[in-house]
């Protein structure tokens, strides 16, 4: 509990120091907002006349004590592009790429735990060469390419998957499913296979190997070895004795990957027309919407580090050896 | 069996039978019932703005289109025809008068009226706005009511190209509360509905349009931005209408693919190249058109943008037809030409083997932005050209907020780059290229090309403006403060549902409004 307090209270300066760092990265990259909202028409009076109902001409001490005062309050400012609050848009698209992680994370852990557990327990055999070219394989092919061609196999061609957009969120047709009412459910979990496929292939991949040397290692040691003496049933050591050891190092990369899956969102999303923060994202740096991309960034580290905090926490509970002391 | 039990069958086999006819008769209702008639354009970019005074990117240009009306519409031939304007006339050179119609309503029930005409004007010009084409409405001294149908335009100074920038959707003077950006509020032929972020926009027919409600019952405006997936898309049968801006490839297989028509258009948008005229060694315009002739159009054209667009002759266009004459040309390509003329110009190889007059390196950077592959490619051949003539031309490519920024500063020294929506001469060359114009990044200045600038603005006969713009191009294309690389092509694909389906050159979607 205590570490769990720790950790909580650790957020506190690790949030300030990315908003500062934002704020000055923001700040300092080329590129002026007042003169892309004007366009190229732009009089240097509009321009500056822009910038200074917009407090850019304001010195950047008094632009960040100005953000700062806003923060506390609660308010991420109004995007200079949409002329609405950044929290509503953040708030709004953050559920679908919320979901799209997930479901993401989701292919990953089961493909690579399932094909490294195949891998190790077949080793040497042509499965377990399959499973190691799917590996390289995985790790090669960009998010990007690998979407396209899902599309043009899956929609293009055959016709058994819609190629853009996002059906009804999940956690509303959830309760139309189990109330015997499951097309709509259907429809979402049909608009989220290929993306998540795209974006989950890496993870993937990589937890296919961890998982197959994990286990290659957990299968060769005295312990597994005593179990299997005592005649525990093989299925039973596999899984209960050795994956849960190989488990280790998986959970740690599962929290790393989110942090590439956020970051692999921002393809994806734009192959796919996702409606996510991701797409957001790219609008908002290309056009230098300044409050927008500190929001933005700010609520990506905020859900990085709480994901991280849960695979620490979920690390302590895997592992007995490791606890709160 | 038992008499009780058979009874007891037959009046179950009798409900059942009931309940069959039923479902089939409702099924049967089904599907008869009108399936609604919804069109799925793709698109590239998401709105920022529905306010069409302050829009600023094509998706809500197109959604505006059809969600407002204007005094005119533009024509597929960008000629101007009577919208909320029945009709038009000019008392004098500085004075318009619009005669409205009377029954056109905003999507609320109220009636359009010469307030709200009076009103979109005024605030399209009040600075507070920062309306992005402001400027195009700038010579325009007052515009007010007369009587209950009329407009009067007065005009500060002569202004020809006016009526070609009066399809700005006209506004409720009384949003009554609506904020226009986010919840529009127009007269046109489709109503907003509602807005997806990142996902799409939905329109629904206007039932009451004074010209006939649409055919189309729903207009979905998907946002897919990346050009291969949008074209894929369309060839599941998620979209039914794609437009540019498209990759090559995509364009050429489904040009091929007889499952789409095909509507190919000459744009209105132009790539050039821009000067800056106050460079040390740029500001020759002997060194200009050197380097014009050193741009092989055509390969570039050809190879890299897929032949999608046309090689251009000058910075008239071809779609303006009135103004357009292919007679005028700028150098050709001609890498031995262009030697000969360094030389003769007593441009001498230096050490390095780069060309060297009065101690001064020819070399400069030659800049674009990164969101567009064709254009990097295009410098990059083109740096390699120069280097083989003894021509040392750096490369730089910025995001688009820090390129535009460096060139509207001045900060630049040859870069690549477009206008679009070029609907007049005037657009593509009065701030562009006139002395004093908000646009004349490169700082080029010709007394002459200015008098025939300003003359093009201020004389009301198409044939005399023609040939302003003819004098005034001539001598850009021996001056070069601008090369025009190529006319930009508009190519649009649409399945059956859309049989009839025509796009005008800057991708407007009106033709949907058909009744």
């Amino acid at each position: 509990m205590g570490y769990l307090l720790t950790r909580l209270g650790l957020f506190v300066p690790m949030l300030a120091g990315v908003v500062c760092v934002v704020f000055l990265l923001v700040h300092l990259v080329p590129g002026d907002p007042a003169r892309v909202l004007l366009g190229e028409d732009a009089s240097p009076q509009a321009v500056a006349q822009l910038r200074h109902s917009l407090g850019l001409d304001l010195p950047l001490p008094s632009q960040f004590l100005r953000y700062l005062d806003h923060l506390l309050h609660g308010d991420l400012g109004v995007s200079m592009f949409q002329n609405v609050p950044v929290l509503d848009l953040v708030l709004g698209r953050l559920p679908a790429t919320l979901e799209l992680a997930a479901f993401a994370i989701l292919v990953s852990v089961c493909l690579g735990v399932t094909l490294g557990c195949v891998a190790a327990v077949f080793q040497g055999t042509a499965l377990d060469v399959l499973c190691l070219v799917f590996a390289q394989l995985g790790v090669s092919v960009t998010v990007f390419w690998l979407g396209i061609l899902l599309m043009l196999a899956f929609s293009v061609e055959l016709h058994w998957l819609p190629a853009i957009g996002r059906g009804a969120p999940l956690s509303t047709v959830l309760a139309a499913a189990v109330a015997g009412r499951p097309v709509a459910l259907l429809d979402s979990l049909a608009h989220l296979t290929m993306p998540a496929i795209a974006l989950g292939m890496q993870g993937a991949a990589i937890i296919c190997r961890l998982v197959r040397s994990g286990m290659l290692e957990a299968l060769a040691s005295d312990y597994v070895r005593t179990a299997r003496a005592k005649g525990v049933p093989r299925f039973a050591v596999t899984v209960r004795h050795a994956l849960r050891n190989a488990l280790l190092p998986t959970v740690t990369m599962i929290g790393w990957q989110f942090g590439n899956l956020l970051g692999g969102a921002v393809l994806t999303e734009g192959i796919f027309g996702w409606p996510g923060l991701g797409q957001l994202a790219v609008g908002a740096f290309s056009q230098r919407d300044l409050p927008l991309m500190q929001g933005i960034v700010l609520t990506f580290a905020l859900i990085f580090g709480l994901v991280t905090l849960a695979t620490d926490l979920a690390y302590g509970l895997i592992d007995p050896r490791i606890g709160s002391r | 069996m038992s008499g009780e039990r058979i009874e007891r069958w037959l009046a179950a086999a009798r409900a059942l039978a009931l309940v069959g006819i039923v479902l089939i008769a409702e099924s049967g209702f089904a599907a008869g019932a009108e399936e609604p008639r919804v069109i799925r354009i793709g698109t590239d970019v998401d709105a920022q703005s529905l306010d069409p005074r302050l829009q600023r990117d094509t998706t809500a240009y197109r959604l505006n289109n059809l969600i407002y009306d204007g005094l005119i519409q533009l024509d597929e031939n960008l000629t101007p025809r009577p919208d909320l304007a029945l009709s038009w006339l000019q008392a004098d050179e500085k004075t318009w008068v619009f005669t409205m119609r009377r029954d056109a309503t905003f999507h609320d029930g109220r009636p359009v009226t010469p307030d709200d005409v009076v009103y979109t004007f005024e605030s399209i010009r009040d600075p507070a706005l920062n309306a992005r084409f402001r400027s195009l409405y700038e010579p325009i001294e007052t515009v007010e009511a007369v009587g209950d149908d009329q407009v009067r335009f007065t005009l500060k100074a002569p202004y020809s190209p006016l009526l070609s920038y009066l399809d700005l959707g006209i506004v409720p003077k009384d949003a009554r509360g609506r904020d226009l950006n986010v919840n529009p509020l127009g007269s046109g032929p489709f109503r907003f509905s509602r807005w997806e972020r990142g996902g799409r926009i939905v329109l629904s027919a206007n039932e009451g349009y004074f010209a006939g409600r649409p055919a189309i019952d729903e207009i979905d405006m998907i946002l897919v931005p990346d050009n291969t997936a949008r074209a894929q898309a369309l060839e599941a049968g998620d979209l039914d209408l794609i437009m540019s801006p498209l990759s090559p490839q995509d364009v050429s297989r489904l040009a091929a693919d007889r499952r789409y028509r095909h509507v190919h258009l000459p744009g209105i948008s132009i790539t050039y190249f821009n000067f800056n005229c106050r460079h040390p060694v740029l500001s020759d315009p002997t060194v200009r058109r050197a380097l014009a002739m050193l741009i092989d159009q055509n390969t570039i054209v050809q190879q890299i943008y897929g032949g999608i667009d046309v090689p251009a002759t000058s910075l008239l266009i071809p779609s303006l037809r009135w103004s357009y004459t292919p007679e005028i040309r700028q150098p050709a390509y001609n890498v031995d030409g262009a030697r000969k003329l360094l030389a003769e110009a007593g441009w001498k190889p230096g050490a390095d083997g780069i060309l060297v007059k009065n101690g001064q390196r020819l070399a400069f950077t030659l800049a674009t932005h990164a969101e567009d592959a064709n254009r990097i490619q295009t410098i990059e051949l083109l740096q390699n050209t120069l280097k083989q003539v003894g021509i040392d031309a750096k490369v730089s490519v910025t995001d688009w907020p820090a390129f535009i920024g460096s060139v509207q500063t001045g900060n630049y020294d040859m870069a690549l780059l477009g206008w679009t929506i070029l609907v007049d001469p005037d657009r593509a060359m009065y701030g562009q290229l006139s002395s004093s114009g908000s646009l004349n990044f490169g700082h080029y200045a010709n007394a002459q090309v200015d008098a025939l600038l300003a003359r093009g603005r201020a004389v009301g006969e198409l044939a005399a403006r023609a040939q302003a713009y003819q004098s005034a191009a001539r001598i850009i294309a021996e001056e070069l403060p601008y090369y025009v690389l190529s006319y930009a092509g508009f190519d649009a694909f649409a399945t059956d549902s859309l049989s009839g389906f025509a796009a005008d050159a800057r991708g407007f979607l009106r033709g949907l409004a058909a009744p």
